[in-house]
Formats: C-alpha cells, structure tokens, sequence
C-alpha cells in the first residue's frame, strides 16, 4: 500500500524536507555476501552492443530532415545584449531559423560569463549554422566582471546565503588543545569532459515533442521541458538509451534542449542541438574551485578536540554552493566543530554538480590536515584515524558504518610503508599515504520498476531509469534474476524511455542502484508470487512450499520440479506483471557511505615529476551487485581522481576570464599510461536498515579520497606538504623547496 | 576549397602545403589559417631514410622505429604526441609547428599574429617561455626540431641548404614569422652528422600525449657536445655558454628552469 510520509530527501548533500508518497517495503533482506547471480562477477548485458558500435548514443542518432545548430556565446565575461540583427545572417545558404535572447530558455540578454549562451541558429549543416552565427550582427554592452571570488567575498557577492555550523565551543576546545595545526588549501577548476559532449535532438511530432538527449534524468528532463513548454507532461518523450558520460553534469536538460526545442517548433523540422569540445570545456559546468582554510586542535594522544574551516565555494555565474565543510563536519567525532562556507558569485562558467561536488575538495583538505597532525604528533596516521572514530553523525546514527572494517581491510596495504620507502634514491623518493572516505550513497524513494513474464519462461524489466554508462542496466537485470531464480540471459532490461515505463530517480549522488534496486526487487518478487500462486493451482500443491531455483520451479518436496518455461508456456498471450516501488529510507538516522584509499606515489624531487604507482581501495556501500562493475566504478573513479590531482585544471584569462584550455591537449585528463595497479575491496555488508537490497551507491565515493592520499604519499615520501590541486610540477616543487628550507630552520621534517 | 595533389614539384603553384594535416586541419578548423587551395605534398617530398638523409615526408613512427636513427632523435619521436598522430605526422611538418600558447591558439591578437602585446606575459603563462621572451613568451613544442638542434642537423629546401639553427628566428617587430621558409619554400630532407651519442629527456605532466613542459636533447658530435630545448622559447632553443643561467623565466615559469637544470644535467652525464 502506498502511504504518505514528511521526509528528509538528500541529493548530492543537499537536503529538503518533501512530503513522500512511498511504497510498504515488506521483503526481508537476502542474507549477506554473493548470492547465486548478485554479488558475482557479471559482464555488462550491453557489451557486445558497445564493442560492436551498434550501441545507439545521442550522437548516433540523424533524424530525415534534421537540422543542427550553432549558439552564440558571450566573448565577454560579462556583458548584455543591446540588440541582434540576423538579417544578414538569415539570408545565407541553408539558414532555417534563429533564436535571440529570450526566445528560448537559457538565451539571456544577460551573460554572466565568457561563453554564456545568447542566441542560436539553426541550419542544414554545422557549417552553414556557424556560418550565420558570425554573420549576425550583435551590439555588446560590456558590463563590470568579477573574476576572483575572495574579491566577491569582500563584496558579498553569493550565490546563496552562507552557510554557518557550530557545534560544541570551538574557540574553548582550540584554546585547550594541546597542538594545533592550520593549514590553506586550494582546489582549481576541473572540468568532466564526458566524451559524449551535452546535446539534445527535438522533434515534434503532432502535439509530442520528442526529445532524445544525452542526460542523467530522463524523467525529470521530461518534467523541466514539460514545465517551460507549458504542455502535459505525457506529451514530452524523453530518449536516452545509451550514455557517454555525464559525471553529474547532465542532471537537468539545458539551453541546448530548449533551443532545439523551440528552433523544431519554428521550422518543422528536427533540431538538433550540440556542443562543440570546445564549448563543452567552456560552458558545460565544471567542479568549482575552492580555497579553504582549516584548523585542527588535538590532544597529545592524538584525540581531536577541535575542528573549524572557512570554505570559499568559487561557485561561478550559475550553480549551486556544495557542501565543502562535510567531510570536517562529519568524518570524525569531535564535540567541537565550526565552519563557514560562502558560494562566490562571480563572471565564470557555471558549476555543476561532478562527482562527489564538495567532498572531493573537502577530503582533500581535511585529510591533508589530519596527516599534517598526524606529522607533529608523531602518531601513525591511520591509528589517529582510529583514534577519532566517529559513532555517529551529530548524535544521529548511521543506518550502516563499516569503516573500521575497511581500515583493517587497508591495514595489509599501509604495512608496505617500509618495502616502500626502501626503494627511494637520491632523486627518486618512495611514499605511501592514506585518507579516509565519507560520501552520501543511500539514494531514496520514489522509483518503479515493472516486470514482464512471458510464456517463454523470459522476463523484461521496465523502468524510466537511464544508465549513464555505470552498468546499472546489468545491475537492475541482476537484481530480478537473483529474485526471480533465473539466469541473468533470461532477463532483459528496458531503459532510458520516459514513455516506456514508470518513473525512476536521476542517476546522480550514487543514487541508482540504491534507489532503483529496491523497486526492481519489489517488481520482481511480486511476478515471483504470481507465478507461484499458478504453479500452486497447476500442481495442486500449497504456494509456501514452492519456490523457483535456477530456473525451475520445484518444491520442498521434491514432487514438484518443473522448467519455468513448461510452467509459463500454459499462459499463452497472458502475461504475468509484477510491480515494484521504492520503500523509504530509515527514519532518524544517517545513510552514508565509507571508505579508505591507500596510495603509493613516487616523486623525482629535482623534477618535480610525481607517479602513482599503485592504489588500493576498501570501500563500504553496503551489498555488491555486481563485483565486476563495482571494481570498474573504483577503478573510473580512481583514475578520474589522478586528473584532477596530477595534471587537470581549467586555466581562464585573468584579464578576459575566457576559458583557456579548451581542447584535450591542453586539458590534460590521464592516458591508459597513468593508470597505476589498482586494487579493490569492498566490506559488501548489507545495510539492515535500508531497503530490501541494503545496497548504497558507489558512483562517486571512489573519487572523493584519492587526492588526499596521494598530497599524504607525497609527504610521506618528501616530507613536503602540498596543499594546491593539481599538485603540478610547479606546486610540487614549491613545496619541496618550503620543506627544504623548513629543515634548515631546524624544524623536524615530517615523519 | 579545392585540394591539389601534385606528382612533381614543378606543378606546384601556390597555396597551403599539407601533408599529414595533423596541424593544418585543426588550424583550418579553427580559422587560424585560411586557404582556398590546399596542396597535398605528399607525393612530392622525400619520404624514408637513406644513411644520414632523412625525407621530410617521413612520419614519426618511421622515426621512432628507424634503427640507424640516432637516439636523441628515437627517443624525441616516441615521447611526442600519441601513435595515431605519430603515424600521420611528417618529420617536415613538425619542425614547422606552430606553438600551444593558448592565447596564439585561441586566436587573441597577439604579437605573433600581428598585434601589439603579448597577452600570455601578463596573463596565464605557466607553460611559456624561459628564454627570449620579452617580445613574444610564446614555447615552440617540437621534441624533434630540439633534438634535430642538437644533433648539427642541416636542413634541404626546395630553394637552398642550411644549418636547422637557420630554420628558425625570433619574431620580432618588423617580422613575427618564427621560420626563415620564402613563400612556396618546402623542406625536403634532413641532414645528420655522424653522431657519438645522444639523448632526449623530456617533462610532461602525464605520461602520454603531452607537450613538452621542458625537453632536452644532448649530442656528442665530433668530441663537442650540443644541448638542445623544446618548450623554453619561441624557437628551438640551442643552449648558449651559459646555459640556463642566461635563462629569463616569467613568475610563473621559474619552475621550467629548475627543471630543465635537472634534465640538462641528466642528458649530459647519459653522454659520457
């Protein structure tokens, strides 16, 4: 039965209060570790499809007669539009139509920063659509631009409120501290350069607009276009079947959606709308950069008395302000905590939400610091993490909590300290370093799923959910199979149709397996109770003592075992349809995911070159689906995490604040040559108190440690504290040379 | 647009030059060249090496895998670039390269493209110039026209011969062109000297696929030893008598210079 409930709903680490309707949640938790299909490695059920290229992603998809589109962008960081005149424009070869400011949502009058969208044109190519852009003819009134967000701070220029948290007496513990460290940390602009870039086709066809789009949330981008359209909600179909990459930046549908929207409507023809590589390292959102500036006061025997931190958010023109100050709120038990966090307002490109927004800079600071406080009191750092384990979460419980158990997985990894640092020479030094994981992951409700089973023994789960290229396709199909009591070939998945199935959650905040999971499970133990309920009719035979093992419906007994086929073939064209739906998430208590990463780098001191050399994770979100895809993630995530800690960052023009590196040779995300030995565990403990899966997300946590361990190898190794993401050649030799002349002061180097 | 592809050098007349269009295609792409004829040069010029002559036509990955080639060349070739731009990249083309300076790239109106500053000096320059950059800071990425540098090797146009050095000159006020090649002139072949030995020794900041932040050739020709840079000036940097202390970073390149004192070192002591 569905029932109404006033609940606390988390996307990301931002939080709201909603009235809920959800589904009863009456299936019991299978009992922990592999099962017979769950918690096994299982290959992607779209494999052959993505090796073969037959897989169909936005940018495959041509449309007769369509048409693309070029969107003039603001060369000034912030400026308006006086007027535009595309006469000139309109009457090239292949123009077909134009949209100014206004026209459509997300073209402004008012570009905040240097690549804001304006207007757009469409036309029979590319080529010819470009072509009219530099054609039309566009009056700039070129505006006042704030580039540097401590100024906008000085100015209060916020993008929200700021955030203020205390706990405790902060200034009283610190005074009593017996050490204290102070550290500041700065985090560049990164960018998530999916390799599908952001773009959308639209065409409508009599009053439905149908609108295939490379995105996170197919439903909530059929909400949005729906909302601004002014048309019912079932007259937008959204289409994303497959995904190249999204990473948090594809959540909502964008100016690209609504121009082609609108420019489809215009001329009658199918738009599409997408971004150039160099628009996407412009203007399709991007990790802000912060500077935080972090205190920690602790007792001689390592227990944390006092923790505090002022957070800058360089939010940019758009975008929201994440929450940076997590990870010191709520990695260690501490009575005394405050923070600050301001999200500067300023004439850059947007933020938008990338994997873990706020955690990853967050971690990287905080766990920095505790090494920086492990150093001074000489105190191994995973034993200090030991030491301030936190029970709860600002006196909430943790609906799960099994990071001791991933540091003790760790402990084998951090032992190598000295094989390690034996292989140091004169200029090659050898270090190992750690930090400690702490990420949301719980999902919530609501999310459907259906299933079909059909005489041939076969089964189809349908859900409006999308997989944005984690495999969740697989995971879901592994999930009904496990409850079903068929192979994984007898189950098909069928996503990413807004009009297909009934509504799931966006892929975002490690949410999907978390949030869709149960609903899966739901549907498919209710197809389970149907079939049984015939079998007990056709074998005359009670419905509790059958069940359905690997495919074959049997009894207690034994007097009954029966192929599912031969049981199902007797339904002909009836077909037997489950329904299943997201249960709610504990009441009271702090659903969140752990972990530990413990990294092995190497740094050529007169160089400044530095190598990770190996990475070894342990992790816990509760159960593993899919062994082979969990690795996978903590693989992508790690890998994904060596960019922005080594050799990624988005460079602006301090004088224009246009984006520099716009292209892939100058934004330099990590080859297959970078990618060190990578080992991974998982606790897979099952959450008892979430859902009937106890599965948490792990899209993001895998990213949100890795920084910090690798600043903590490279002091480990050195003795030079970074405190600059990416740690470039140039941080890295700064930093070395601080520590040098550190040891000549006669201060002790670190340990 | 029309696309020429001549059998002989006697029916060029005019127009942009392309061989393995690893440069020209993006730059035409992106409006920093402009052409209406492109000529394919690919059947006119050399390709392949014959002892201490190498075609300019000849690509990269033949380079790399050449065993006469001498090292510092080798090595130059396999630490530039990724394999599929190695496969269509030609010897000649790299030497004539233009830099990654993104403001250049991004077509700001620099010095180098005839305008009146150099916006990379007062603005993002972390990976620009430690030498002769007072005019223009912009870096010349070619690992081989360092290593090339290093290595004494004398270049044949279609018009003269001379000594790579000669390739090369600093923009200055009254010219910003970075090459001495006329109008037409196209470079046929490389000539070596015997070489002793040698190496390339190159930062990147990730292991593929990178530009050099500091490249460094080292040869031992004929007892005396020649040290090449990529990365540190608008040109292919030979290291004069006083090495990197003649060096004139910006802020925020002083950390190419201690670099490329480690690399200098280290290439030099590979030599004995």
């Amino acid at each position: 039965m569905a029932r109404l409930i006033r609940t606390e709903k988390e996307v990301e680490g931002r939080f709201e209060e909603v009235w809920l309707v959800v589904e009863e949640d009456p299936l019991t938790q299978w009992p922990a570790g592999p099962l017979t299909v769950v918690g096994h490695d299982a290959r992607r059920q779209d494999a052959p499809e993505r090796v073969r290229g037959e897989a169909r992603f936005t940018a495959d998809i041509q449309l007769p007669g369509m048409l693309h589109t070029a969107v003039l962008r603001s060369p000034y960081a912030h400026a308006r539009v006086r007027s535009i005149d595309f006469t000139k424009a309109l009457a090239l070869p292949g123009v077909r139509g134009a949209l100014g400011p206004g026209e459509a949502k997300g073209l402004e009058e008012e570009a905040g920063f240097a690549g804001a969208p304006v207007a757009a044109v469409a036309a029979d190519t590319f080529g010819q659509a470009q072509a009219a852009l530099a054609a039309a003819e566009v009056d700039w009134e070129e505006l006042e631009a704030v580039l540097d967000p401590e100024d906008a701070v000085a100015r209060e220029l916020f993008t929200a409120p700021s955030a203020r948290y205390e706990r405790g007496d902060f200034d009283r513990a610190l005074a009593e501290a017996d050490v204290v460290v102070e550290g500041t940390y700065r985090t560049s602009v990164v960018l998530h350069n999916s390799m599908e870039t952001h773009q959308a086709i639209c065409e409508w066809v009599g009053d439905t607009l149908n609108v295939y789009i490379s995105t996170q949330y197919i439903w909530g981008v059929r909400d949005a276009v729906s909302k601004e359209l002014g048309i019912p909600g079932d007259k937008v179909r959204v289409v994303c079947e497959y995904m190249g990459g999204g990473f948090g930046s594809k959540n909502g549908p964008d100016e690209y959606t609504f121009v082609a929207a609108e420019l489809a409507k215009r001329t009658g023809r199918p738009v599409r709308c997408a971004l150039t590589r160099r628009e996407e390292n412009t203007a399709a959102g991007n990790r802000n950069a912060t500077l935080q500036k972090l205190t920690v006061g602790a007792k001689n025997d390592g227990t944390i008395v006092a923790l505090g931190g002022e957070f800058i958010n360089a939010v940019g023109w758009s975008g929201w302000s994440a929450m940076t100050e997590g990870p010191t709120q709520m990695l260690y038990a501490c009575e005394n905590v405050r923070t600050v966090r301001h999200g500067a307002k300023i004439n850059t490109p947007p933020m938008k939400a990338f994997r873990a927004p706020g955690f990853v800079e967050g971690t990287f600071s905080l766990e920095c610091l505790i090494d920086e406080l492990a150093a001074k009191l000489e105190l191994d750092p995973l034993e200090l993490r030991r030491r301030n384990y936190a029970d709860s979460n600002d006196d909430k419980p943790f609906s799960s909590k099994n990071l001791m158990q991933c540091y003790e997985l760790a402990q084998k990894h951090w032992d190598r300290r000295d094989e390690v640092r034996a292989r140091s020479t004169d200029t090659w030094k050898h270090g190992v370093g750690m930090a400690s994981q702490i990420w949301f992951g719980g999902g919530g409700p609501p999310s459907y799923a259906w299933i079909r089973a059909t005489s041939d023994g076969r089964f189809t789960v349908v859900t409006a959910m999308q997989d944005i290229g984690t495999g969740t396709r697989t995971a879901m199909a592994l999930i009904a199979a496990e409850e079903l009591g068929v192979s994984l070939d007898r189950v098909e998945v069928v996503l990413g149709d807004s009009a297909r199935g009934p509504y799931a959650t966006l892929s975002a905040g490690s949410s999907t397996t978390p949030s869709v999971g149960p609903a899966v499970r739901a549907a498919a133990a209710d197809a389970k109770r149907q079939i049984l309920e015939i079998a007990a009719q056709r074998y005359d035979t009670e419905e509790r003592v059958l069940d359905i093992k690997n495919g074959i419906v049997v009894s207690d007994d034994g007097n009954v075992s029966t192929p599912l086929e031969d049981l199902l073939g007797i339904l002909e064209d009836a077909q037997i349809l489950g329904k299943g739906g997201r249960g709610p998430n504990p009441t009271g208590m702090s659903v969140l995911t752990f972990g530990v990463q413990v990294v092995e780098v190497a740094v050529d001191v007169e160089t400044g070159e530095i190598r990770v050399e190996r990475v070894a994770a342990a992790h816990d979100v509760g159960r593993i689906i899919n062994a082979l895809g969990a690795r996978s993630q903590v693989e992508g995530g790690i890998i994904q995490g060596i960019g922005h800690t080594l050799s990624e960052q988005r460079l602006l023009d301090p004088e224009t604040g246009r984006v520099l590196t716009t292209t892939l040779d100058a934004y330099r995300m990590p080859t297959i040559a970078d990618v060190p030995e990578i080992v991974c565990e998982f606790v897979d403990e099952p959450d008892a108190h979430l859902t009937n899966l106890g599965s948490k997300g792990l899209g993001e946590p895998p990213i949100v440690p890795l920084a910090a361990a690798v600043a903590n190898a490279i002091r480990d190794a050195t003795g030079a504290d970074v405190h600059e993401l990416p740690i470039s050649r140039e941080e890295m030799l700064r930093a070395l040379d601080a520590a040098k002349k550190k040891e000549k002061r006669g201060a002790p180097a670190a340990v | 647009m029309e696309l020429l592809q001549p059998s002989s050098l006697a029916e060029i007349d005019g127009g942009l030059a392309i061989h393995g269009g690893t440069e020209v295609v993006p730059l035409l792409r992106d409006g920093i060249l402009e052409a209406d004829r492109l000529v394919d040069i690919r059947g006119v010029v050399p390709r392949g090496v014959d002892g201490n002559t190498i075609g300019a036509g000849t690509t990269l990955a033949e380079l790399e895998a050449g065993t006469t080639i001498p090292a510092a060349l080798r090595e130059a070739c396999t630490l530039a670039a990724s394999p599929q731009l190695r496969n269509m990249s030609s010897l000649g083309g790299n030497l004539l390269q233009s830099t990654r300076c993104w403001y250049w790239r991004l077509d700001y109106p620099c010095r180098l493209h005839g305008g009146d500053r150099c916006h990379a000096r007062e603005g993002e320059h972390r990976e620009h110039a430690i030498f002769a950059n007072d005019y223009c800071a912009s870096a010349h990425p070619s690992d081989i026209a360092a290593a090339l540098l290093a290595l004494g090797a004398r270049v044949r146009t279609t018009k003269r011969e001379l000594p790579l050095e000669e390739l090369y000159r600093l923009p200055d006020e009254a010219n910003r062109a970075v090459v001495t090649l006329e109008p037409g002139e196209l470079i046929l072949e490389l000539e070596l000297p015997q070489v002793e030995a040698s190496t390339y020794l190159k930062a990147m900041d990730r292991k593929r696929w990178s530009f050099p932040q500091v490249g460094v050739a080292a040869a031992r020709v004929g007892g005396e030893v020649r040290i090449a840079l990529a990365g540190v000036a608008p040109i292919p940097w030979l290291l004069g008598p006083d090495g990197l202390d003649a060096a004139t970073p910006l802020p925020r390149t002083a950390w190419k210079v201690q670099v490329a004192r480690a690399l200098v070192a280290r290439a030099t002591s590979q030599l004995a």
